[in-house]
């Protein structure tokens, strides 16, 4: 019984079929056992291509999306998705192909093309990448490694006529074209609002080596762990980190650097704003931490249980981080003591929704401390949703 | 998750940051649109630079010219300016054309505006010029621009010999394959499109060269025997003829009719000698294009 709802779980992972049944009965017919039985597994198929239609309303931008899906295209689970985006500022789109090993639905392959263009007020920034990248995805033991080379051309632009002069200097064409492996251990349950269990992702690039014109390692990781305490409450803790080394005599581009601060990140401060940054616009940093210790527990006097208030948690933080450039000729040991001093961090509460199973809402109340000079600060009320939370 | 929906779950989380900013932003914004009066009035900075793409290996010959002529005009204003040579010169700029000056907290492109620009500060070369005579040189200004500017454009992005073995190299090279052939197609899809739009389409190579000569030709006859165009003090009009006719004479292109057309005329020539002589003589080698 196990074994055939194993199986079953397995063909629906393949995203092929619409509906799996499994039908089990005693042996019939010639070629029957004694104690043997049938295990029948009866599909239906999802339809050959699909499409999908939405608009969508945000920040000041309206956009009509459309999707088309061919989930089966040669008949062993590929998946081609393609993805059109026309809004009243930027037109973006995606087309990816997706090749699971057959038999073996943990190791994949895909293929994708993009063209996405995202707009940065807190830099004055505007960012159009047109790429292509190709990835395998296989388990080692109880991890995931995904090896990816992308090859990315950005163009730079100002948003404003205002702009600071370091930021005007970013504008132009660059090409990227790195190389990456990512690790990820998750034993989360569930990874939404998790109740147990740890989340580990290391991620590594490498860039200049296989053409293009921007050169650096970079490396950054993020580490979760969760333990359920008395009377349904779950302590959080969450560590992220990363560095930037630019290779050869080149400067790090404003793209690729870190950024700190905003509701996904450390609460309490603006979107991205916290750390270098010229005429107020943010230039991001090479170096940065972040960490936050987070109790979770059911609404007070337990609204809605067992059904609509299971969505919601109230929820208490404690964040910290910092963000900063490094200087290489000063040596790890300085690095190490830049990253420590001037540390930004905040406290507060709030409620979080959970989406689905893979975006969640947060309004919190925020207290800042530790704010530094050119940092904005959200104190008060600050409203976040996204999918990677500190 | 999905590109699309990424984008939606980040876009509902800056717009409420936004709001924050964006109130921010605009008190700045007035602030510094009220005291603009105040930064006109402050003195010429010592540290004020011109960008310009790099001069050895990318620049074109229209956006030397463009280059020249507001180095020539703030030279004549006696106003001093470093050249800086940055491959993204292109992109920093406003207006996406070179060449632009960052004076103060001040970034300003192309000649005409340069021309306001340094005229808010207090520094002018038309002010002894009565009404007719600026309406005058307003007029051979807009020539040269339709003319002149037009006919290098035509010959660099739309002359199949001189884009394939100069235009399409210089345009690209800074940048690493394909980047290089993409970004110089897509420069020359673009201005094969103004072409068209201006009219200058259908044109063929010999009849933009009438053109030139046509233009060198009246600029000549203003000109005459006057050292400058209006007579003993040069003007924003001589800094962009200047400009134009030394870059056409010393650029070497894959044949040389251009820079015939304007030999023909020996008191514009002895004009570029006089202003090189005059206001670049210090500056010396720094003039000779390859």
């Amino acid at each position: 019984m196990r074994k055939s709802h194993e199986a079953r779980e397995k063909l629906l992972r393949l995203g092929i079929f619409r509906q799996v049944d499994v039908l089990i009965d005693t042996c019939q017919g010639d070629n029957a056992l004694p104690n043997g039985l049938d295990v029948t597994f009866e599909v239906t198929e999802l339809r050959r291509l699909t499409g999908s239609y939405n608009t969508m309303v945000g920040n000041n931008e309206g956009s009509m999306v459309l999707g088309l899906k061919l989930p089966n295209l040669l008949g062993r689970a590929e998946k081609v998705t393609f993805q059109f985006s026309y809004g009243t500022k930027e037109t973006s789109y995606g087309l990816s192909f997706f090749k699971p090993q057959p038999g073996n639905f943990e190791r994949n392959f895909s293929v994708n093309l993009y063209k996405v263009t995202g707009q940065f007020p807190w830099s004055s920034l505007r960012e159009t990448d047109r790429g292509i990248s190709a990835e395998y995805s296989f388990p080692v033991w109880k991890t995931s490694h995904t090896v990816k080379w992308e090859g990315v051309w950005r163009e730079l632009g100002c948003l404003a006529r205002t702009v600071s002069f370091a930021v005007r200097k970013e504008s132009g064409h660059s090409l990227k074209s790195s190389l990456s492996h990512a690790m990820v251990i998750d034993s989360r349950n569930p990874s939404i609002l998790p109740r147990r269990g740890a989340l580990l992702k290391v991620n590594q690039e490498l860039a200049g080596y296989t053409g293009g014109d921007v050169s650096f390692i970079k490396e950054d990781f993020e580490l979760q762990l969760n333990k359920q305490l008395i009377l349904d409450s779950v302590f959080s803790a969450s560590l992220w980190g990363g560095m930037l080394v630019p290779i050869g005599d080149k400067l790090s581009s404003i793209a690729d650097r870190f950024y700190l601060g905003g509701p996904t990140s450390v609460r309490g401060f603006n979107m991205h704003s916290v750390g270098p940054q010229s005429e107020g616009d943010y230039l991001g940093g090479e170096a940065y931490w972040a960490g936050g210790l987070h109790l979770y527990t059911p609404l007070p006097f337990r609204p809605g249980q067992g059904g609509f208030g299971e969505l919601f948690r109230t929820h208490f933080f404690l964040n910290a981080g910092n963000l900063c450039n490094l200087n290489y000729g000063e040596g790890p040991r300085a690095h190490i003591r830049k990253l420590a001093e001037c540390i930004r961090w905040s406290y507060g509460a709030g409620i979080v929704l959970r989406l689905g199973n893979i975006a969640r809402l947060e309004l919190n109340y925020c207290v800042p401390m530790g704010v530094q000079g050119g940092d904005r600060i959200c104190d008060g009320v600050q409203f976040g949703a996204g999918i990677r939370f500190l | 998750m999905s590109l699309v929906a990424e984008a939606f779950v980040s876009q509902i989380a800056v717009s409420q940051q936004t709001a924050f900013f964006v109130v921010r932003k605009g008190d700045f914004t007035r602030i510094e649109e009220d005291s603009s009066l105040f930064k006109a009035a402050e003195p010429w900075p010592e540290n004020a630079t011109l960008y310009q793409q790099l001069k050895g290996e990318q620049i074109l010959l229209s956006d030397n010219a463009a280059s020249l002529a507001v180095q020539a005009f703030l030279q004549m204003c006696n106003l001093p300016v470093k050249v800086v040579c940055r491959a993204n010169a292109e992109y920093m700029s406003p207006s996406g054309k070179v060449p632009f000056i960052h004076v103060g907290n001040q970034v300003v492109s192309e000649l005409g505006p340069i021309v306001q620009f340094v005229k808010a500060k207090g520094h002018s070369l038309s002010d002894g010029l009565d009404e007719v005579q600026k309406a005058e040189m307003k007029a051979y200004m807009e020539l040269v621009n339709n003319m002149l500017l037009t006919a290098e454009l035509y010959l660099q992005w739309c002359d199949e010999a001189t884009v394939g073995e100069i235009t399409h190299a210089r345009y690209g090279s800074p940048y690493p394959w394909p980047l290089n052939h993409i970004l110089a197609y897509q420069k020359q899809w673009e201005v094969k499109r103004k072409m068209k739009a201006i009219g200058w389409g259908n044109k063929t190579l010999d009849q933009v060269l009438e053109d030139v000569d046509q233009c060198c030709q009246a600029l000549s006859q203003r000109l005459g025997t006057q050292p400058y165009f209006f007579n003993k003090q040069p003007t924003e009009l001589d800094a962009l003829v200047f400009g134009h006719l030394y870059t056409i004479l010393t650029t070497q292109l894959t044949n040389d009719e251009l820079s015939e057309k304007v030999k023909n005329y020996s008191n514009l020539l002895a004009f570029c000698r006089r202003i090189e002589q005059h206001y670049f003589g210090k500056v010396s080698s720094s003039i000779k294009l390859s």
